[in-house]
C-alpha cells in the first residue's frame, strides 16, 4: 500500500471526461503500463525532476530547437514516455496505410483523369476550389506513382478510447527527428526504464526514407543522386533538414545551389555541376518554382517543375498533394477509401461537418460555441477557434467569416483528447497529447515508423498540441508482444495454440505477404 | 453557310535587356490548337538565341512550348508560325437558365464560375445583374452584358497595363481586349454563366488579295457555356468569328500569357508584338 502512497501523490488524478492513457482507474494502470508505472514509482519527484533536467541539457548540446514566433527554442521533452502495445499498433500502422494508399490514388486521379468526379464521390468544385489544386502538377506522372513519400498523420484518442484521424499532412510533414532525437536523448538519461520493455526502435528511419526516395528515381538512373532541399537556416524544421542529410548521407542544398538546364537539373558543388535525380524538398510548393509559382520566390529552384515534368528529376514529396490534406477535402478521405481500395477504413475520421451546406451551416453556427472551427488550409494550429473555449466575441467574429466563405472552414465535434501523466510544474499530471506517426511510401509498401511524434499541450486543459504553438513531446514506444504483462501473453498464448490445433498451419504462411 | 478561311501567321515577340541577362526561364503559349471551329496544319516556334524546346500541354490544353537560356545575351526573340484553316464557330439555341443552374452542370464548370484576382468585380458595375438574369435567352443575355461592358469602358491601346484587374479598368473607363474581357468574365460569372478567357489573333477586316500580308493582332475574347462552348468578342461586339484563331483558354489571362519568364540581369523592355497575317487561299 505504500506505493499507492506515493503514487497518488505523484500522479495528480485525471477529473476530466478525457481517456486516461496510462490509468484505466486513478491508480490503476492499464496493463502495458504496469511495468513503467512500477519502475517510475521508484522515483522521487525531485529525481524526475533531474532527470527531466539532464533530457534538456542532451537537447541543448545537440541543438535540437524549435523556432517559435521568431525564437529558436528547445522542444521540451517530457520524461515520461508514451506506450502503445503491439496489437493496437497493428491496427494504427494498417490504418495509416490504407489512407496513405487511398489518398495516393486520389492525388493520381485528380492530377489525370478524374475518375472520382465522373463517380460523383467529391464534387469537382471541392478540389478546384482548394488553393492547393495545382495546376501546373497535372499530368506530371512520377515514375513509381508515389507523390507521397513521407506522411505525417495526425491522430488523436477520443473519450472512449478509439484512435481517429484529426489531419492529413501530406505537403511537407515534420518532426520526425524529434522521434529520434527523443528516443536518443530517453535512452542515455533514462536506460533504467528501457530494461523491462522491449521497444521498436526508431533509427531506421533514415534509411527507409533513403530507400525509398531512391526508388522513386526517374527509370533510366541506376544510381540516382538524392538532396535535400532546404529553405535555409532560418526554417523552424532546419534542424530536421540537417538531421535527414546527414543521416542519409546525402548533399543539403538550398535553392540557389541548384540548377536547371534543359530539363536537367545540376547541384553546384565545388568539384562542379553534379546531376540530381531526386529532391527531397522541404519548400512549399509556393515557393519551390518561380516560374510555376511565385516569381518573388528567393529560395526555389527556377524551371524545377518542368524537369519534372520531362521525367528527369523527382520532386519528393509531390507537387500539389496539398489539396488532398486540405480539412474539406478530408472529410472525404473515407469515401476515398471505399471508392479506391473497395475496403472500410480502419480508423475514423473526427466527426466533421461541411458547411457549404445551407443546412449544416445554420445549424452549426446556431450553436457555434460547441464546435471547433478550423480554417482548411491552416496548419500549426493556426485559426482554430475552439467553441467551448471562445468568447463571445471571437465567436462572432467566426461566425461573420464562415458566412463570410463558407468553403475556407469546416467544424468539428470537439474531441476531448487523451491525456498522459507528464512532468509540470505542479508534478507530474495529466495532459492531452495526439499523435503524429510518419509513413513512407517507397512504391512497393507504406512502412510506418513504429513510434512516431507524441505531442502534449504542456498547458492545463490545452488542447492545441503542435510544436508551432509551444508544446511538448514525449518520446513514444512501440512494444513488441513480449513486453505485455503476463496476463495478456497467456492469452495470446492460448490464442496461438488454438490456431496450432483448429487453425491453418502457421508454416503455410512462409513467403506469402500480408493480408 | 459557313465562311472559313486560310491563314498564315507569324507572331513575334521578346525583350531587350538594357544591360545583359542570363538564367532565363520561360513558357510560351503561341500554338495555335486544333478545335470544333479551326484545324492547325502545321506550327512551329522559333527562338533566339537558339536553345532546346520542350513542348507540353498543360492543364487547359494549351500548347506549352518551354526553354532556358544560360549564356549571356542582349534580346529574346520568340517567333511563332502556324497555318490555319478557320470556320465561324456555330451558335447553338441556349440552354434555358434553369438547365445552366443544374447542381451537376454548376460542378462541372466550377472553375469558370469561381472570381479570380483578375476577374473579381464589387460596386457599382454589378448594378444590372438582376436585370441580365430577366432576360430568357442566354446569347441576348450575353449580347446585352458586353454592350453594357463596351458603353463603359473604351478601347484604348496603352490604357493600362498586362497586370490590371477587371475592376481597375473598369473605374478608369479604358482599358485593351484583355480589360474588356475580364470585365466580361466577372460579370457573366456572377450571373452564373460558366466563361472562360480565350487568347488568339484577329485577323482584320480587310481586302487584302491572297498572299498579301496584313497586321494582325494578338487578341482576347470569351467563351461562355449555353450547353456548348459559345465564342464571342466583347470588344468588338461580335460572335467569334472565322477571323477568330484560338490559341488557349483558361480562368484568366495568367493561364494562358503567350511569353512569361524568369531571368537575371539588366532591366528588359518588351520588343511589342507582331502578328503578320496573310490568307494562304
Amino acid at each position: 500500500m505504500a506505493s499507492v502512497t506515493q503514487m497518488s501523490m505523484v500522479f495528480d488524478d485525471d477529473s476530466s471526461a478525457a481517456w486516461n492513457e496510462m490509468f484505466s482507474a486513478p491508480g490503476s494502470p492499464r496493463p502495458i503500463y504496469e511495468r513503467l508505472f512500477a519502475e517510475l514509482n521508484r522515483y522521487q519527484l525531485a529525481e524526475l525532476r533531474q532527470r527531466s533536467e539532464q533530457l534538456s541539457h542532451t537537447f541543448s548540446e545537440r541543438g535540437v530547437t524549435f523556432a517559435h514566433s521568431g525564437e529558436e527554442r528547445p522542444f521540451p521533452l517530457d520524461v515520461v514516455p508514451r506506450l502503445i502495445g503491439a496489437m493496437e499498433w497493428d491496427l494504427l500502422s494498417r490504418a495509416i496505410g490504407q489512407r496513405v494508399h487511398a489518398l495516393e490514388a486520389f492525388l493520381a486521379d485528380i492530377y489525370g483523369d478524374g475518375r472520382i468526379f465522373a463517380e460523383h464521390v467529391i464534387p469537382r468544385s471541392v478540389v478546384t476550389s482548394s488553393p492547393h489544386f495545382c495546376r501546373p502538377a497535372f499530368a506530371v506522372d512520377p515514375p513509381n506513382g508515389v507523390r507521397i513519400t513521407v506522411a505525417g498523420i495526425d491522430l488523436v484518442r477520443d473519450e472512449v478510447g478509439n484512435f481517429r484521424v484529426l489531419e492529413d499532412n501530406v505537403r511537407i510533414p515534420s518532426g520526425v527527428s524529434y522521434v529520434i532525437e527523443n528516443r536518443r536523448a530517453m535512452t542515455q538519461t533514462f536506460a533504467s526504464l528501457f530494461s523491462d520493455h522491449r521497444v521498436h526502435p526508431v533509427d531506421s528511419y533514415p534509411a527507409h526514407l533513403f530507400a525509398a526516395l531512391r526508388a522513386a528515381a526517374p527509370l533510366n538512373v541506376s544510381d540516382p543522386v538524392v538532396v535535400v532541399l532546404s529553405p535555409g537556416v532560418h526554417n523552424a524544421a532546419y534542424f530536421e533538414h540537417v538531421l535527414l542529410a546527414r543521416m542519409m548521407g546525402v548533399e543539403l542544398v538550398e535553392g540557389r545551389d541548384l540548377l536547371c538546364r534543359s530539363n536537367l537539373v545540376y547541384s553546384r558543388t565545388t568539384n562542379g555541376e553534379r546531376p540530381v535525380h531526386v529532391i527531397y524538398r522541404r519548400v512549399d510548393d509556393d515557393w519551390l518554382d518561380p516560374l510555376q509559382f511565385r516569381s518573388d520566390s528567393i529560395i526555389g529552384v527556377v524551371g524545377l517543375v518542368n524537369c519534372a515534368r520531362a521525367g528527369n528529376v523527382v520532386i519528393s514529396n509531390g507537387i500539389g498533394n496539398g489539396v488532398a490534406d486540405d480539412k474539406l477535402v478530408y472529410t472525404y478521405v473515407p469515401e476515398f477509401i471505399r471508392f479506391y481500395l473497395s475496403e472500410e477504413p480502419l480508423i475514423e475520421n473526427v466527426e466533421t461537418y461541411r458547411l457549404e451546406d445551407d443546412d449544416v451551416r445554420e445549424e452549426v453556427l446556431k450553436s457555434l460555441a460547441s464546435y471547433v472551427v478550423k480554417p482548411v488550409d491552416g496548419s500549426g494550429g493556426k485559426g482554430i477557434i475552439i467553441g467551448p473555449r471562445a468568447d463571445e466575441k471571437t465567436l462572432a467574429k467566426a461566425a461573420e467569416a464562415v458566412a463570410a466563405a463558407p468553403r475556407n472552414w469546416i467544424a468539428q465535434r470537439p474531441v476531448m483528447l487523451s491525456t498522459h501523466p507528464t512532468l509540470v510544474d505542479e508534478g507530474v499530471s495529466p495532459r492531452h497529447i495526439d499523435l503524429r506517426p510518419f509513413a513512407i511510401n517507397d512504391g512497393e509498401e507504406v512502412w510506418v515508423l513504429p513510434g512516431g511524434l507524441t505531442r502534449v499541450a504542456l498547458g492545463e486543459g490545452e488542447l492545441v498540441v503542435n510544436s508551432s504553438r509551444g508544446g511538448g513531446s514525449k518520446d513514444t514506444w512501440v512494444l513488441n508482444d513480449e513486453s505485455m504483462p503476463l496476463r495478456e501473453s497467456r492469452v495470446a498464448t492460448a490464442q496461438r495454440q488454438r490456431n496450432v490445433s483448429y487453425g491453418p498451419r502457421q508454416d503455410g504462411n512462409v513467403g506469402r505477404g500480408d493480408q | 453557310m459557313n465562311e472559313s478561311l486560310s491563314l498564315a501567321i507569324r507572331h513575334h515577340t521578346g525583350f531587350t535587356y538594357d544591360g545583359l541577362a542570363k538564367s532565363s526561364y520561360n513558357e510560351a503559349r503561341m500554338t495555335p490548337i486544333t478545335g470544333a471551329s479551326q484545324e492547325v496544319r502545321n506550327a512551329h516556334i522559333a527562338v533566339q538565341p537558339v536553345v532546346p524546346l520542350s513542348t507540353h500541354t498543360d492543364y487547359f490544353g494549351t500548347i506549352v512550348t518551354a526553354f532556358d537560356i544560360q549564356e549571356p545575351h542582349q534580346k529574346l526573340e520568340v517567333e511563332a508560325r502556324s497555318n490555319v484553316e478557320s470556320r465561324a464557330g456555330l451558335i447553338a439555341p441556349a440552354i434555358s437558365w434553369n438547365d445552366l443552374r443544374a447542381p451537376a452542370l454548376v460542378d462541372f464548370f466550377s472553375e469558370y464560375l469561381f472570381a479570380t484576382d483578375r476577374t473579381k468585380l464589387a460596386g457599382d458595375v454589378l448594378a444590372p445583374l438582376d436585370e441580365w438574369s430577366q432576360i430568357a435567352d442566354l446569347h441576348s443575355c450575353v449580347d446585352a452584358v458586353s454592350a453594357y461592358v463596351r458603353g463603359h469602358v473604351t478601347y484604348l491601346p496603352g490604357a493600362t497595363s498586362v497586370d490590371a484587374t477587371a475592376q481597375e479598368a473598369w473605374e478608369l473607363g479604358e482599358g485593351v481586349c484583355q480589360d474588356l474581357t475580364h470585365i466580361t468574365i466577372g460579370l457573366l460569372r456572377e450571373l452564373g454563366i460558366p466563361t472562360r478567357y480565350v487568347s488568339g489573333y484577329l485577323f482584320p477586316l480587310s481586302d487584302a488579295e491572297i498572299g498579301e500580308v496584313v497586321a494582325g493582332q494578338s487578341h482576347a475574347w470569351i467563351e461562355y457555356f449555353s450547353g456548348a462552348w459559345t465564342g464571342m468578342d466583347p470588344t468588338n461586339g461580335i460572335p467569334e468569328t472565322e477571323r477568330h484563331i484560338i490559341v488557349g483558354n483558361g480562368r484568366d489571362y495568367d493561364d494562358v500569357a503567350p511569353l512569361k519568364g524568369v531571368y537575371q540581369g539588366a532591366a528588359s523592355s518588351s520588343l511589342g508584338v507582331v502578328v503578320a497575317m496573310s490568307r494562304t487561299h
